[in-house]
This record gives structure tokens, sequence and C-alpha cells, in this order.
């Protein structure tokens, strides 16, 4: 032992290391054939329970597309775009890739994002397609949409003997409603919007004001701004349960409505499946307005990496994932989020699924979108500072006057 | 400041003098310069060059990020030294570093006087030590997604069983999470709790590395509970208590995934904390610069804070 | 000495240390409890007695996941990590200890700065490294940046500095060099610091995050914490089913711990330290 070389030692590991990396780094790429191709696609919209659904759309496109190969990757949403970003950053985007709206300005200007060409543009509905043009060209496909309703629980409203909203109610009539169905005692809210952001600037639009102004600046420290504010951070601990009471939990909200303690709910179309076993009676409405209509409308949508070796097979794919009749089938029958689609027949099927009754509210919110404000790749920071003073308002330490103010000094910061 | 300094300061309260001679000379019992130099990097490469590589590599990777305005996206661009004089600059970097550093002053003594209790009473002759052990593990093996949501509800201000128990005393519980005067306190009992086992199997494997007979042999002096605790077996447990304090305080510079599950930074940026920033720079606001910028920051903190300790231990850490 | 367990103070301790045991042992049962209640979201207030328990969020999370395939790739990952920081920490922290050279100080303290940088900066770099490399996407790519660790070495480095220099001395005089040293006089005296790590290694391994997310994309590459995140959707979770992964995700580690220490106590009993 004691005459063994530690030099000789030093050897024979370094040599056992090389022999284990050698061995271990055999994964070399697939030589495909000299005209296939292998596409790469990276997605979250069909995490948690739609996997198999976008497995069968692939699967129709590989049938349609010889020579081609698509190979999926999906991963939570929660870390998708960690993960996105970094890929961008190293340079190994796939060919492929989901994006939300909220992302699309700053990915388009960073010419990160391929022009796609559609074969078929028709097919699309084209407010959604507008949605993701700069400078009249087409930088993304919606692959999905969804808005925000008014959600209503019938059962508490006949026992509350409080009248159904409807499509023309205002702040005033909801609040009122509200009041009259709060039944604190009995574990009973009257309404639940979130104190967020998105609702922010939707809510100033329905009192006709509006987030930015056209010189690009906060434009809502006005009386109708300040009324938005008391109208969001009013709610809580009145009509709506305060973060005590468990408003913030994940999912503490839909848990409500879901077990028939809450009768009126500003929440997405996404929560149908989530609602569509509970007990009582429920039905949607176009979100009320105060001086106008508006309501938030969100979409996911597909881009083609700028880096792609193979444009035109990639575009290919993600117009077919977006807009084919196999897809949009697919998602109707599954409940998977609606499809961009124009076509009216696909509408029509979709207005006849069942509850909830009121379907058509769906695309009647549709008439007055509040679009989201361009704030290009700064949009994450005012959005946290948009809910701290919102949050500030709701818990009663900062009135909603002094709220606006400070909101649009620290948005003007940021944006200037 | 720089790494020499650390390095003077651990060569010089080196645990006792080298009982060989240093490298370079020809030692009593005639080793010789170039077999003791295979030894040494024997014994040190297989640690060394993966740490260089995956994270020394890494970091200066970050310092070179750190002089450029880079969103990930489009190419970077050279900026030299604005980015540390933006997040300098920035009230947001004073807030962070403030609330980080009352993380620290709160959760130190809670943590480190908790698990050296929790230690000493489990190391004691106790009926179910193993399996009342493995249940003070719990919450260290535990995720931060349970342990935010069950602390959340036990501060919960209106309905919470902290300020029920507080109530029954005839106090008045504070607002805990909701308030932005109790927000930390609130995280910072929720990691002591939390880390309590960490700290208490540290001391653990320190108290059983400690002879019996010397504790025996001062039992049979005379000396008293209090007194054996204070003259024997927390010197003999310095090197541990070394171990931990600087690991905590390394750790809790870089406190983050608490945060991050209970409030978010919230309400009001009361429980922002450095890395909560880091993080939210990075990849939600797009600036790869001045998060990287804001992590040295963070790292020449920590550094001097270390140096400090080390220094410092030669007056109370004693090794065998 | 056994009849020590009954003096009054014997009592008193017992009855701290077990009502403080209850307090730690809430969540866990929380968890358990949430787990059991299908179709519960999570309340503001726990319902320590579901209405109507059932085992469907174990069985949706075998159904849901390639369970098996993901436990056996965090287990791999885990075991690998854990026994190679604990050689190579223990190779470090004897060499630091017993063949302390000039500068050794300063290359110390680099293994402790290794641990004072955020790793939020270090994944862009390290990523662009793995992919010059070709490590994206495997085994080894995730594997690497955990085979050696600062913790590990300044944790050993203290226990080996505890060590009594003389049973080096007196192995040396029966002839032994510096591997005999560290195998046979060492390592077994630094046995209860080797178990912490082993279970510390472990754990870091087993419950890693961002790291293997942003390495591994392959679904059957996956390890359980970055599967576990799946069933986390854009919009819902279900929260049963989350909380019956984190229960089965906290089992091994338990186990391994008992383990462990009782190893220690083993490995301390039967040293030359008594």
């Amino acid at each position: 032992m004691n005459s063994r070389s530690p030099i000789m030692v030093l050897a024979a590991s370094a040599a056992v290391l090389a022999l284990a990396s050698c061995s271990s780094g055999g994964t070399g790429d697939d030589a495909g054939g000299s005209q296939d191709v292998t596409l790469t696609y990276t997605n979250f919209i069909s995490n948690n329970g739609n996997e198999e659904n976008l497995d069968a759309i692939v699967a129709a496109f590989e049938d349609e597309n010889p020579g081609v190969t698509v190979d999926v990757t999906t991963m939570a949403y929660a870390d998708y775009f960690t993960a996105l970003q970094t890929d961008l950053a190293a340079g190994t985007v796939s060919d492929v890739f989901d994006i939300e709206y909220g992302q699309y300005g700053a990915y388009q200007a960073n010419g990160v994002l391929a022009e796609v060409t559609l074969d078929d543009p028709a097919a699309f509905d084209p407010t959604l397609l507008e949605t993701y043009q700069t400078g009249g060209t087409q930088y993304a496909i919606p692959t999905s949409f969804s808005n925000v309703v008014l959600f209503y629980n019938t059962t508490l409203f006949d026992a509350a003997g409080v009248e159904y909203p409807t499509a023309d109610w205002t702040w005033a009539q909801e609040k009122t409603a509200a009041e009259a169905l709060t039944d604190q005692a009995a574990g009973v809210f009257g309404d639940y919007q979130p104190i967020s952001y998105y609702e922010f600037y939707k809510a100033l639009e329905q009192n006709g004001e509006s987030f930015l102004g056209d010189d690009g600046k906060a434009a809502f420290d006005t009386p109708g701004g300040i009324e938005a504010i008391e109208w969001l951070a009013g709610k809580s601990g009145t009509v709506m349960p305060t973060p005590e009471q468990g408003a913030g939990t994940p999912d503490f909200d839909s848990g409500l409505f879901a077990d028939g303690k809450l009768a009126m709910f500003h929440s997405g179309i996404w929560m149908f499946g989530t609602f569509a076993d509970m007990t009582d009676e429920w039905d949607i409405v176009v979100e009320p307005g105060n001086t106008q209509q508006a309501s938030a409308m969100f979409s996911n949508a597909v881009a083609v990496s700028a880096t792609s070796e193979h444009p035109a097979e990639a575009t290919a794919f993600a117009e077919f994932l977006a807009g084919s009749d196999v897809t949009a089938q697919l998602r109707l029958e599954s409940g998977w989020e609606l499809p961009p689609t124009s076509d009216e027949t696909v509408v029509a099927d979709y207005l006849a699924l069942g509850a909830p009754a009121n379907r058509q509210a769906v695309f009647d919110s549709l008439e007055n979108v509040a679009l989201t404000p361009d704030l290009g790749e700064r949009a994450a920071e005012v959005q946290d500072v948009v809910d701290a003073l919102l949050t500030e308002v709701a818990a009663g330490r900062v009135s909603a006057a002094d709220a606006a103010a400070q909101m649009a000094e620290q948005v003007d910061a940021i944006l200037g | 400041m720089s790494a020499p300094t650390v390095a003077a300061a651990t060569a010089a309260t080196a645990p006792r003098p080298p009982e060989r001679a240093p490298a370079g000379r020809r030692s009593g019992r005639g080793v010789p310069r170039a077999k003791r130099v295979g030894w040494i990097l024997l014994f040190l490469l297989p640690s060394a060059l993966p740490l260089l590589a995956f994270t020394i590599g890494p970091m200066l990777g970050a310092a070179w990020i750190s002089l450029h305005e880079w969103n990930l996206l489009s190419p970077m661009r050279w900026v030299g030294l604005a980015n540390f004089a933006d997040q300098l600059g920035d009230p947001a970097t004073r807030n962070a570093f403030g609330n980080t550093l009352a993380y620290i002053v709160g959760y130190m003594p809670l943590v480190y006087v908790g698990g050296l209790a929790l230690a000493l009473a489990l190391n004691a002759r106790l009926k179910g030590r193993s399996l009342l052990r493995g249940i003070y593990f719990l919450p260290v093996v535990s995720s931060w997604i349970v342990v935010a949501l069950v602390w959340r509800w036990l501060l919960n201000p209106s309905v919470g069983v902290v300020n029920w128990a507080l109530g029954l005393i005839g106090i008045d519980g504070p607002g805990w999470w909701t308030d932005p005067a109790w927000a930390m306190p609130s995280i910072i009992l929720a990691s002591a709790w939390k880390d309590l086992g960490f700290v208490m199997v540290i001391l653990l494997a320190g108290l059983q590395a400690i002879p019996t007979d010397v504790i025996e042999a001062a039992r049979v002096d005379g000396a008293g509970w209090w007194r054996r605790l204070r003259s024997i077996v927390l010197p003999l447990l310095s090197p541990s208590t070394f171990f931990v304090v600087v690991i905590t305080l390394i750790n809790g510079f870089q406190v983050f995934d608490q945060v991050y599950a209970m409030t978010g930074g919230g309400p009001d940026g009361s429980t922002e904390t450095v890395v909560l920033r880091v993080h939210a720079l990075a990849f939600r606001y797009g600036e790869a610069g001045g998060a990287a910028a804001l992590s040295w920051l963070l790292f020449a903190v920590i550094l001097v804070v270390t140096v400090i300790q080390v220094r410092g231990q030669r007056r109370w850490v004693t090794y065998a | 000495m056994r009849e020590r367990l009954l003096t009054p103070r014997s009592i008193a301790l017992h009855a701290v240390v077990v009502l403080g045991a209850l307090v730690m042992l809430f969540p866990f049962v929380w968890a358990v409890v949430t787990s059991i209640s299908p179709g519960s979201g999570l309340s503001a207030t726990p319902q320590l007695f579901p209405d109507d328990p059932s085992i469907a969020a174990y069985q949706q999370l075998f159904a849901d996941l390639p369970f098996g395939r993901v436990v056996l790739n965090s287990l791999g990952l885990a075991v690998a990590a854990t026994v190679a920081q604990v050689v190579t920490s223990a190779m470090a922290a004897y060499g630091f200890s017993r063949l302390p050279f000039r500068g050794s100080g300063a290359v110390f303290a680099l293994y402790l700065v290794t641990m004072m940088i955020p790793f939020q900066v270090l994944i862009v770099p390290l990523f662009v490294e793995m992919k010059a490399l070709g490590l994206i996407d495997t085994y080894l790519g995730a594997l690497l940046p955990s085979v050696a660790s600062g913790f590990g070495v300044f944790l050993l480095r203290q226990a080996v500095n505890q060590v009594p220099r003389e049973l080096d001395e007196a192995a040396t005089i029966d002839g032994a060099g510096h591997l005999r040293i560290f195998t046979q006089v060492v390592l077994p005296n630094i046995r209860p610091a080797v178990a912490t790590l082993v279970v510390f290694g472990f754990m870091s391994s087993w419950n890693a995050f961002l790291w293997p997310l942003i390495i591994l994309r392959s679904p059957e590459l996956h390890t359980l914490p970055v599967a576990l995140q799946t069933l986390q959707g854009q919009y819902t979770t279900q929260w049963d089913v989350v909380m019956a992964g984190s229960v089965v995700s906290i089992l091994p580690m338990l186990a391994l711990y008992v383990f462990a220490q009782k190893y220690v106590v083993q490995g301390v009993a039967s040293s030359g330290l008594k």
C-alpha cells in the first residue's frame, strides 16, 4: 500500500472516468433519411389531461405529411416559460413552440419568431388572427381562446329570491345582488373577483377609462379610474372573502363556487369542466360593465422559431395544430379550450354542448373585448406593481385615490 | 475582496500546525515533494474538477452576463458596470437587502437554540428516540408547497390556531402574513420550524462524536447539567456549531423557497428578499444582466460575512 | 442507570418532546388527509376527518405518471449523486485536514464560495456549457453538477479535523500510507458525519427541481419532482393528487434518515472512540 504511487492511482482513476464518459456519451443524433424531416414541438397546452388529444392531432398531421415526424415535449405551464427562456438564450429552442399573448410582443420585437404564411387564413377568426400580427405580418397562430364571464349559482339566487343577472347589468346591480346574497354566518359569499392587474385594465374599460393613454403613459389616475379601483378592492371583506378567509389561496375561489358557497364568480370559461359535476345549478352571463361593457379575452398561440431549419414544414404543422378540422373536432369533443375557428358549424356544435345553458355569452363577450394593454417588455413589472397596490387598497392600508396616484407614478417610471 | 482573504484567514486558523512540513521542503520522514503533490492532487481533484467546471465556471459566466444588458432573447449588449450602478441605486435593492437581513436576524437564533435543545433532548435516553428523531426530521424533507400552505393556515389572523391560542391567554394576535409588519416574522417562524431538524441532525452527529467517558468523568467530579453543557459539551461541539452557523448564514442570505411559497414577496414588498428579486429580474422582467449583478452583490456580502466568521472562529472553535 | 427513566425530569422531557413531535407531525398528517379527500380543493381551514376518504388520488398518480420509470430515474440520479458526493467530499476533507499545503486555505475558500451565489443566475451559463458538451437531455447532464459539493467537503472537513491525529500516527508507524489511513482510520471515525451527508446529499438530489426540469426534456428521463409538477395545470390543480405525490416523495427520504441515524449510533459504538 505504502509503496503505491499516488500518480498511478490518479492515472488509473482518470482512465476509469474517461471510459465512463465515453460509454455514456454515446447518444448521438439520429441519422435520418435524406428527405425525412423531424420537427420538435414544445408545448404546455396539452399538459394535465389533453396529452392524448395532442398525440392524435400529431398522428393525423404525420399521416397527411409522409416523411415528417413531430417530436413532442410537454411541460407544465408553471415551468414552461423558464425553460423556454433558457432555450432561447442557449439557442436550443424547438422548431415549434407555444406562447401566450402576454409574451407575444416581447418575443416578436426580439426577432425570436419566424414569419408564418397561412395556407387558409379564412379558417381562423379574424380578430384572433390579428392579435398575433405586427405590421401586417403574421408571427404566430392562435390555438385557442378563452374569455372571462360572470358565473352565477342559480340555486343560491333562487333561495335568496334575487333576480338572475342579465347581459345589461351594471356594477351597481351586481353590488346590490351581492349584498343580498352574502350570508357570512352560513359561509356564503355574494361575489368573487380576483384583485389583479387582469381585472383592473378590464374594469377601467368597463368604466370608460383606459390603462394607458395615447401618449403611452398611465391614464387611470382619474375619478373614473379611482372608481374602478374601489370597485375591485371594495368587495373584499364585504361580499367577498378576505385573504384571511382564504382568498388568494390556490384554487380557493373555484372550490368555493363548486361547493355552492359563492353566488357570483368572475372567472374564465376554462372552469366549465370543473363545475360540470357540482350539485347546485349554475349559468353564465356577460360580465356587467359600468358605463359600457368590456370583457377580457385570453389566447394561446403557437409560433415557429426564427432559427428553425425547416420553416416550411414547421409552419405547416403549426397551422394544422391550430386550425385543422381534426383539432377543432377533438377540442370540442374533449372539452379542451375553444378552437380559434371561424367555422359556424363548429360554433353551433359548441353552443349545443349543454351546461351552462347560456353558452352564447361566450361569443357575446367577444363583441366588446378589453384588449390587454401593450406594455412591451416591461409588462411583468407593471403587473407586479398594480397587483401589489390593489392588494394594499383591499387591505385598507391605502386609499383608492392614493393608490391610483402611486400606481401611475410607478408605472410611468417603469415604462418611461 | 477575494478568495485570498479567506485563504489567509483559514490558513491562520488551521486547527493545529501541520504535522508535516509544508510542500517544497522535505519532511523529517523524507517524503519527496512530487509525491506529496501527487497525493494532494489525488485527494482534491475529484471534487475540485466538477466544482470548477459546473459551479465556478457558470459563476464566471454570470459575472460576464452582469456586464451586459441582456433579455435572454436578443444578443447581449456591453454596458460595463451600469447594471451594478442600477441595482445599487434601486430602492427595491435596499428593500430586498433590508428584508433579507431582518430574516437572518430573526431566524438564526431561533433555529440554532431550538436545534441545539432538540439535539440535546434527543441525544438523551428517551423511549422511542429513533421514531421521535424521524418525526422531527419530517419537516426537513417536506416540500415548501405543503409547509407553506399549512403555515398560512396556522398563522391565519382570524381562524388560525396560533391566534386562537394567543387569545386563550388574553393576547390579541397580529395579522401575521397579511400585515406588512408581521409577514417577515411569519416566514421566520415557519422557516425555523422547518429547519430545526436540519440543525438537530448536524448537532446530533457532533454530539455522538463526543467521547462519553469525558462527560462521565465530569459527572463523577460533581459537575451539574448546566456546567457540563457549558464547559464540556459546547466546546467539544464547537466545530459542528461553527459549521451550522456558517451554512445557515449562507443559506439565510439566499432565502427564497419559503417566501415564494408563503407570501410571494408581499404584502407591499415587505418580504421581498434578494434572491426573490434576482428570480424576478432573471425570469420575469427579462433583465438577466441586472439579475447577475444583484447576485454578485449578494455574493460579496455573503463572502464578507463568512470571512468574518472564519477569522473569528479561533476564539471559540476547538478541534480535538 | 435504567431507573433514571422515571424521574420527574425525565417524564417532563418526554412530555415536551412528544408534544413537539405532534406539532412537527401535523403538516404531514394534513398532506395525507388532503390526499385522501377526493376532489377537494384547498380550503383555508383544513378538515382533519375527510367526509369520504378515498385512495383515488394515489391510483390516479400511478395512472397519470409513468410512475415506476420516474421513481427509478430519481432514485438512480440520487444514489449516483450521493455516492459521488460522499466519495469526493471525504477525499477532499482528508486532503484539507491531513495534507495542508501553501494556499490550501484559498482552495478551501473556493469550495465555500461555490455555495454563495443563487443558483437562478447559474442556470443559463450552465445550460450553455452542457449544450457545448452535448449533454442536454442526458442523465449525465443532470448528474454532473452534483457530483461534488462544497457543503459536503465543509461538513466532512469539520469531522476529519476532530479525528485525533494520534490515530494517524499510530497507523503510520504500522506502515500505513495515506490511502490506508484514509480508508481504515479516518473514514470509520467520521461515520456520523458521512451518514449525515448521505441523508442531505440524497435529499438535495431527490428534491432537485429546477435543474432536472431544464436539462431533462424527454418524459422518459423525468424525475419525480418534475413529473409531479405536470399535475398542476394552467388554470387549476388537482390538489389531492399533488398531496399524494408529496406524501409518496417524502417516504424514501424519511426511511433513509431513520436507517442512517441507526447506523450512526452503531458506527460510533463500534469505532475506537467509544
